[in-house]
């Protein structure tokens, strides 16, 4: 029996389970039952053609539901599932469930998430499709190695669940965590033919095509162990895996009218740690990871983040620095939004105007002055059902820059979302 | 050359100052004692009053109803358990509506001798959130109680003098001014705290910063609930912003049977 079917076979026992229970259960034992969802229209106006894409408006769909069932206090079991629609092609046109989250475009029908957690005493062990985040800083995370995201808009992207095994101990103030994660799951990059990959005005004549992506097929690992001191907290953690965002090979075809893209994800151990300490006028918080690599042409690297942080009034408020040092430069060219945000000064604010009500605001701006991102939104809610969102995305820099590229691609949004 | 001499106080003005100063330093002592008495007394109230709520847990599901300046209203409900009571004690707290916040949770780890830890877990992100000592000003998720008041009080963590009395709802209470310790770590400078004489119950907190008054906790409907006197319902009013939140505890229940580890920060990722 080989290793997919094992897990495709545990997934559909999960499956079962969690359907027998959802069916069996009664009102009587609705405390036992709980669920969250909604449906979300979004749409994004973006005034500027690029090269290789002149559709200005992309208009996305999402229903999720997510249910949880306790039947007893040391079990519990969790689903969720999506439902995408697309205008601009970045939801597949097949129906089918899926459960790997490796395709290209997104999945129609998705399991977003699909796990069982046991807890006995101390001890914590969550099965299946999961989402895991390490790390405390934000914007950017460097020792959060179990959070693939959904890249295909590069500055909206959700996180991608991992199926994996993971177990948690707590003693008192100290947690140790252990994770494994049997299958791989890639970050989605942007799609080739639309604005989120930066062609050269040069290039636009060549088309790219979607090389091979030989997923990995080691399983990874990590662990992490986190003291929660009196007023603050630090993690030291261990990563042995692969990169979720991957290196890019580009290779001209015979016909020398295409270039066919292959990626390809290094092999990846992170040994990292994260703090936080409160202060009296601010918390501050810092993360730094070290990035070693076997596969030849991958970089290694220290991702670093110092940020301060205060929540006064309506206002949280925070900023701070996101700095890079490559120790070994490989010779790959890769996506890696993580480290393109680095080298930056980084902020975050958000304001509740009123109960229903609120602002917010992200930026990051490289200290070279080569590249800019910020994000603002305005965001209310009617009744008891419906929030209204409206966003603008400012993008600026110079073409050789990780944001700079996206130089076009400043937008405005508005989203719609009932939630039930 | 003249010199200054201290004037000699003759014998029996000596015995004089000696008498006054006994019967001064008798009445200061007397007075200390009194004072102290009096401390103890009003803390004997407060230590009454949270012998009287002493509970192995407790849960209950509440309704929060906000109303801002302008009298727009936002109705909220969050589920709460409770392991143990006062400074020893956990509380983890859950929003159940509206629909987009259902999950949010907050971890809340009483201390007797110290502020507590909180912890604020936000299911959009899959992330937890420890709140800062320095934060605990801040409004609790657009209500009027801040992350502070949602801290379980404990008699230790306060220095009482008894400020008066005053009938409050028909019913005279001792008025009690309780200022906290300095390992407290507290928003408020002080606490006017009004006690039921009849049930030793709570019926207003008025918490102070400096001299202004900027928090009022109302507690009304008032019922024995498995032998404790429990307000059903609680106003708080943000006297500076001129809005309050209003809630109502629903399903109230005392000493269920609760376990230690759904009181962690892995139970909190739990819906």
């Amino acid at each position: 029996m080989t290793g997919r079917s094992v897990w495709l076979r545990l997934a559909t026992f999960i499956s079962c389970v969690l359907i027998s229970c959802l069916g069996s259960s009664r009102p009587s034992v609705a405390q036992t039952v709980a669920q969250r969802g909604f449906v979300e229209a979004r749409g994004a106006f973006f005034p500027q053609d690029t090269s290789n894409d002149s559709q200005n408006t992309v208009v996305d769909l999402l229903a999720r539901e997510e249910a949880f069932v306790l039947p007893t206090s040391w079990i519990q079991f969790a689903a969720a599932i999506d439902a995408r629609a697309n205008s601009h092609g970045h939801v597949e046109s097949s129906w089918h469930l899926d459960f790997r989250d490796r395709g290209r475009l997104r999945p129609a029908l998705s399991v977003r998430r699909l796990s069982s957690t046991l807890t006995h005493g101390p001890m914590t062990l969550d099965l299946g499709k999961q989402f895991i985040r390490w790390g405390k800083t934000d914007i950017v995370t460097p020792t959060d190695r179990f959070a693939p995201r959904d890249f295909i808009d590069v500055f909206a992207g959700e996180f991608l669940a991992v199926t994996a095994v993971r177990l948690t101990l707590q003693a008192r103030d100290e947690t140790f965590e252990a994770v494994w994660v049997p299958f791989f799951t890639p970050s989605r990059m942007p799609l080739f033919n639309q604005r989120w990959t930066a062609v050269p005005p040069s290039e636009t004549a060549l088309a790219l095509i979607d090389g091979q992506a030989p997923f990995p097929e080691r399983a990874q690992a990590g662990v992490r162990w986190a003291h929660a001191g009196n007023g603050y907290e630090y993690a030291l953690s261990y990563f042995d895996g692969f990169n979720h965002l991957p290196d890019i090979v580009v290779r001209p075809r015979a016909d020398a009218l295409e270039l066919e893209i292959e990626r390809s994800y290094p092999a990846l151990r992170m040994l990292g740690g994260d703090a936080a300490l409160p202060t009296r006028w601010f918390t501050a918080k810092g993360e730094a990871a070290y990035f070693a690599t076997s596969t030849p042409g991958a970089d290694e690297y220290v991702l670093y983040v110092l940020q301060l942080e205060r929540q006064t009034g309506e206002w949280l408020i925070g900023g701070g620095y996101a700095g890079e040092v490559v120790t070994r430069r490989g010779t790959s060219v890769n996506f890696a939004p993580d480290r393109g945000l680095t080298r930056s000064v980084t902020g975050h604010a958000s304001y509740a105007i009123d109960p229903s009500r609120s602002v917010a605001f992200e930026c990051a701006i490289r200290q070279s002055g080569a590249g800019v991102y910020a994000k603002g939104e305005y965001s209310w809610t009617t009744g008891q059902h419906w929030r209204t969102t409206l966003f603008a995305v400012l993008l600026g820099g110079r073409a050789e820059d990780f944001l700079g590229q996206y130089q076009r691609n400043s937008h405005l949004g508005l989203s719609l979302r009932y939630s039930f | 050359m003249s010199s200054r001499q201290p004037p000699v106080m003759p014998a029996a003005a000596r015995r004089l100052s000696t008498c006054v100063c006994l019967l001064f330093a008798c009445s200061l002592s007397r007075l200390s004692s009194v004072a102290v008495d009096a401390a103890d007394n009003v803390r004997q109230i407060v230590e009454e009053a949270q012998r009287r709520t002493d509970a192995t847990s407790q849960r209950y599901e509440g309704l929060l109803q906000v109303l801002d300046s302008k009298g727009k209203l936002a109705d909220k409900r969050w589920t709460l358990e409770r392991l143990g009571a006062h400074g020893d004690s956990k509380m983890v707290l859950r929003f159940t509506a509206p629909a987009e916040v259902k999950g949010v949770a907050l971890l809340v780890v009483n201390h007797p001798d110290r502020a507590s830890d909180q912890w604020m877990w936000t299911p959009a992100i899959e992330r937890d959130r420890r709140i800062a000592l320095q934060d605990r000003s801040t409004r609790f998720f657009g209500t009027d109680f801040s992350f502070e008041d949602l801290e379980e009080r404990d008699v230790d963590q306060y220095d009482y003098a008894l400020a008066g009395e005053e009938v409050v709802d028909g019913v005279m209470c001792w008025r009690i001014q309780s200022t906290p310790k300095q390992t407290k770590s507290s928003q408020y400078t002080r606490a006017l705290v009004w006690v039921r004489k009849d049930t030793y119950a709570f019926t207003r907190i008025e918490n102070y910063i400096k001299t202004q008054a900027v928090r009022r906790l109302t507690y009304s409907d008032f019922q024995n609930v498995q032998g404790i006197w429990t307000a059903r319902r609680l106003e708080m009013a943000d006297l500076r912003r001129g809005s309050r939140t209003a809630l109502t505890l629903e399903k109230l229940q005392y000493n269920l049977p609760m376990k230690t580890e759904d009181f962690t920060l892995q139970a909190l990722r739990r819906p």
